[in-house]
């Protein structure tokens, strides 16, 4: 249904993400994991056609067929929030703080072409259905998670095949993060969902890429990935995430991510196993399961 | 955006250099009525010609200068002297009954313009320069209490002020050794600011016959002597009219430019809060 | 909104009744007295005396005072000392006036501004934004009694195309009236629109950084779209404020606007009473100027909450 090939995102000639290629199944939910300036946001923000200014993103990416990348935004901006919808990191300030939630909540759908008492009636539905029963609210009312939920009901008011969610439980309660992910999990169709959290991925996904460097350095099933990571990078995430016995370090991944990456693989500056081979670029490999490292771990 | 700092810097210290220089010397005495030589038009000897009285234009914009530098400091200081403590004291105590008390006091003075104050001490007193220069200063103090204090609440927030008064710091000597050298900077920008709405308040001022008053060359009074002269010798309103807006243009760049060159300070007391 | 529009009414209030005090107090100080200074050196005691008492400047200043504040409240300004006519009647005639130059400077000045503000701001990154940006420094720059020189220069001197001052009211011949007051809604509104300009640049600069914006665009709005829809009521809320402190920078702007083009407003009925020591009406126009810019201030708070739920 989705299909990224080649993706790569410049910005004053540095490429921040490069040559990722993907795809999602109908109804499929894949995680997108990395720790931030790995490329993941941008990777989701050129999908939609939401680049910042002077960033620019080149490859080919279809949903349904239809282009998403190298056409003019007059014909993006008619797949935006009815195709393919995205819910931010943070809630707090993503929603207009001068209209009322319903109002906005309907505004994506007569945007594109629901009449106007239709869409009103079915914004009611949607924020019942995300548990914000206050349509005349406005944002300030209402809390980080209320905000999110209708943040929610607006992605998937139009019935989008895709959702992309960047990081959407990042700014919320334990508690409440739970009940998003829950609603996440039973409204949305197709998902990509972009995290550091690898509890969440765990929790909803059930395919994994992880990204470093701006590229996706492994990829496969998420229980495979998880239990039997090839990268060095994604053992070294898994490890550093992983709850440690009173008394024991914590093993983290030395060295913080770099402003600049290296050629050949972007982690072996930071690698433990990194040799002269490494100073060329791995190709992502194997069917299913696969990872671009030289020396994986077995 | 170095270049406002630049070109401000440059206009300002244009203005000064004329007022310092015509302390020395100026190329005619600026007040000296000449029946033989009035309207003389600009070069040779009178550089930019002289007026209807035959005074020297290119003199009288040297003392204008000077005129308007001295009403700018001493109005921007009266300001500065009476806002700032009194923004301070709101800004560490925001939530007390003098805070409130001041900010409304505030707000009272906002509501009488320079030119109202001006007009009314001319009423009592008799304009002159003096009171031009005292009710530019007493309008401009709500600027300053105002930034002083939202610059104090900031500031009063951090942790070394925390510290501070964790030792057992008390009020002023916090206020003297960790508020007012970290607002210093907000201070300065205001000032520079202040000091263009000055000059455009006295301008207006003299031009009215409410500031300096003859034979005292002034900007303002300059063109308003030159207004009924309009038709036939323009040149008249073009060099005052230039003067003021070049110099206003050169405080607000300055402003500009200051403010962006000490951001990065602002930005760190923003970050902290 | 009700509390805060009782609270805000009580801040008006509060604040006029202390202006008065201020304005009074302030011409109580006058060296001299009136009577004295109105009849000259060579008059009688006894005809001071009888004009103090018709006057009413023979009494205790708390009974004058009270005597004023309660008539300004019923619109009586009392009677001039100089010209013996009702002051209310003579400012209410001049008010007219200086508001319609007030209200015809704002309106040019946002007709410039909101234009020539947003654009710079859509446009920061390119020359022609940079471009609006400087223009607008330099307005500041200009007061606008020398702007209205310079156009009067330009339109009246160069092009002979309008008067160089006077005025002629709307009811007497509706043209010559709109040629006698375009300039000196020019001079006002052109400094008071690149003022704005600024403003409204960086509030819309920085309404387009927030992240509600972006949301508008995942929902299928283009980058004007969503900054027309979602972006220029937010921006608002700032240049709502700085809309307040303009108009009372029109309003003394106007007094000054009115001397260059010889216009019979308050400013001119001002500064003659000034000229000719008349108290009492110089005491009745600085109030009504001050209970102007009170009012304004009070307009923009109401403006403020109607704007911004938040404030509600």
């Amino acid at each position: 249904m989705l299909s990224v090939e080649a993706l790569t995102v410049r910005a004053d000639g540095v490429e921040l993400v490069r040559e990722v290629s993907f795809g999602i199944a109908p109804g499929e939910r894949v995680g997108l994991i990395g720790e931030s300036g790995s490329g993941k946001s941008l990777t989701a923000l050129s999908l939609m056609g939401l680049l910042p200014e002077g960033v620019s993103a080149t490859g080919s990416a279809t949903l349904q067929d239809q282009p998403l990348l190298g056409v003019p935004d007059k014909r993006v901006k008619g797949l935006r929030g009815r195709v393919v919808s995205m819910v931010f990191q943070e809630p707090m300030t993503a929603l207009n703080p001068t209209m009322r939630v319903g109002a906005q909540v309907s505004e994506v759908m007569t945007l594109h072409g629901v009449p106007r008492a239709e869409a009103r009636e079915r914004a009611l539905d949607l924020l019942g259905r995300v548990g914000v029963e206050a349509p005349r609210a406005y944002p300030h009312q209402l809390s980080g998670g209320q905000r999110q939920r209708v943040m929610l009901a607006i992605a998937l008011a139009n019935e989008p095949s895709l959702l992309i969610c960047d990081e959407p439980t990042t700014a919320l309660d334990v508690t409440v993060q739970k009940q998003m992910l829950e609603l996440i999990v039973e409204l949305a169709p197709a998902v990509l969902f972009i995290t550091h959290d690898l509890a969440v991925v765990a929790s909803v996904c059930s395919r994994v890429l992880v990204m470093y460097g701006g590229r996706v350095v492994e990829s496969g099933p998420l229980r495979e990935v998880f239990t039997n990571p090839r990268h060095r990078y994604t053992e070294g995430l898994l490890a550093a995430s992983k709850l440690t016995p009173r008394g024991t370090r914590l093993p983290i991944i030395p060295g913080a991510v770099p402003s600049r990456f290296p050629s050949g693989c972007p982690f072996r500056d930071r690698c433990a196993h990194a040799s002269p081979a490494c100073e060329s670029d791995p190709a992502l490999t194997g069917e299913g399961h696969a990872y671009a490292c030289w020396h994986p771990r077995d | 955006m170095r270049g406002n700092l630049v070109i401000g810097a440059v206009l300002v210290g244009l203005t000064v250099v004329a007022a310092l220089v015509s302390f020395v010397w100026t190329p005619h005495d600026p007040t000296l009525v000449d029946a033989a030589h009035r309207l003389a038009p600009p070069g040779g000897d009178y550089l930019l010609g002289t007026d209807k009285f035959g005074r020297d234009t290119l003199s009288q914009l040297m003392v204008g200068a000077r005129t308007t530098l001295y009403v700018g400091i001493v109005a921007v200081g009266i300001a500065a002297v009476i806002g700032t403590p009194l923004g301070m004291l709101a800004g560490m105590t925001p939530r007390g009954w003098l805070s409130e008390l001041i900010m409304r006091v505030n707000d009272l003075v906002f509501a009488f313009p320079a030119l109202l104050l001006a007009v009314m001490l001319g009423a009592v007193y008799g304009a002159g320069t003096l009171t031009a220069m005292i009710a530019i200063g007493v309008a401009t103090v709500p600027a300053f209490a105002r930034i002083a204090r939202a610059a104090t609440m900031q500031v009063m927030v951090t942790d070394y002020i925390m510290a501070a008064r964790a030792a057992g710091r008390r009020g002023p000597a916090i206020a003297l050794r960790h508020v007012l050298p970290n607002i210093g900077s907000m201070l300065i920008v205001q000032a520079s600011v202040s000091f263009a709405i000055a000059i455009l308040a006295e301008a207006a001022l003299s031009f009215l016959g409410f500031g300096t008053r003859p034979p005292t060359p002034s900007w303002g009074r300059m063109l308003q002597e030159a207004q009924e002269l309009l038709f036939s010798t323009p040149r008249l309103a073009l060099w005052p009219g230039l003067a003021i807006a070049l110099a206003v243009l050169g405080f607000n760049l300055l402003g500009d430019g200051l403010r962006d060159h000490l951001d990065p300070k602002l930005r760190r007391i923003r970050a902290e809060r | 909104m009700i509390s805060y529009l009782a609270k805000r009414v009580a801040v008006l209030l509060a604040s006029t009744a202390t202006a008065g005090v201020v304005v009074f107090a302030f011409m109580a100080l006058l060296p001299g007295d009136p009577a004295e200074v109105a009849l000259g050196v060579n008059a009688t005691p006894e005809a001071i005396e009888a004009l103090r008492r018709q006057w009413g400047t023979d009494r205790p200043p708390l009974t004058q005072f009270l005597d004023w504040i309660g008539g300004l409240a019923a619109g009586d300004f009392g009677v001039s000392y100089v010209t013996s006519s009702p002051i209310g009647q003579q400012i209410g005639e001049r008010l007219g006036v200086t508001l319609t130059l007030v209200v015809g400077g704002m309106v040019i000045a946002l007709i410039v501004a909101v234009p020539a503000g947003t654009f710079a701001a859509v446009h920061h990154r390119n020359p022609l934004g940079a471009l609006i940006s400087a223009a607008s420094q330099v307005g500041i720059a200009v007061p606008a009694f020398l702007a209205g020189i310079l156009l009067v220069f330009v339109f009246a001197v160069q092009a002979q195309a309008l008067p160089s001052g006077g005025y002629v009211p709307l009811t007497e011949d509706p043209s010559l009236w709109f040629q006698s007051l375009l300039l000196p809604w020019l001079s006002l509104g052109l400094v008071q629109g690149a003022v704005l300009t600024r403003y409204v640049r960086s509030a819309v600069l920085e309404v387009m950084r927030e992240d509600y914006l972006r949301t508008a665009r995942a929902k299928g709005r283009g980058r004007m779209g969503a900054l027309w829809r979602h972006g220029l009521r937010n921006a608002a809320i700032p240049v709502v404020t700085v809309l307040g402190l303009q108009l009372a920078t029109l309003l003394i702007g106007a007094v000054v606007v009115e001397r260059v083009f010889v216009i019979p407003g308050l400013g001119d009925l001002l500064l003659n009473g000034v000229a000719q020591r008349d108290l009492l009406l110089v005491q009745g126009v600085v109030m009504v100027l001050v209970v102007a810019v009170l009012l304004v201030n009070f307009v923009v708070d109401v403006a403020y909450a109607v704007l911004d739920p938040r404030l509600r």
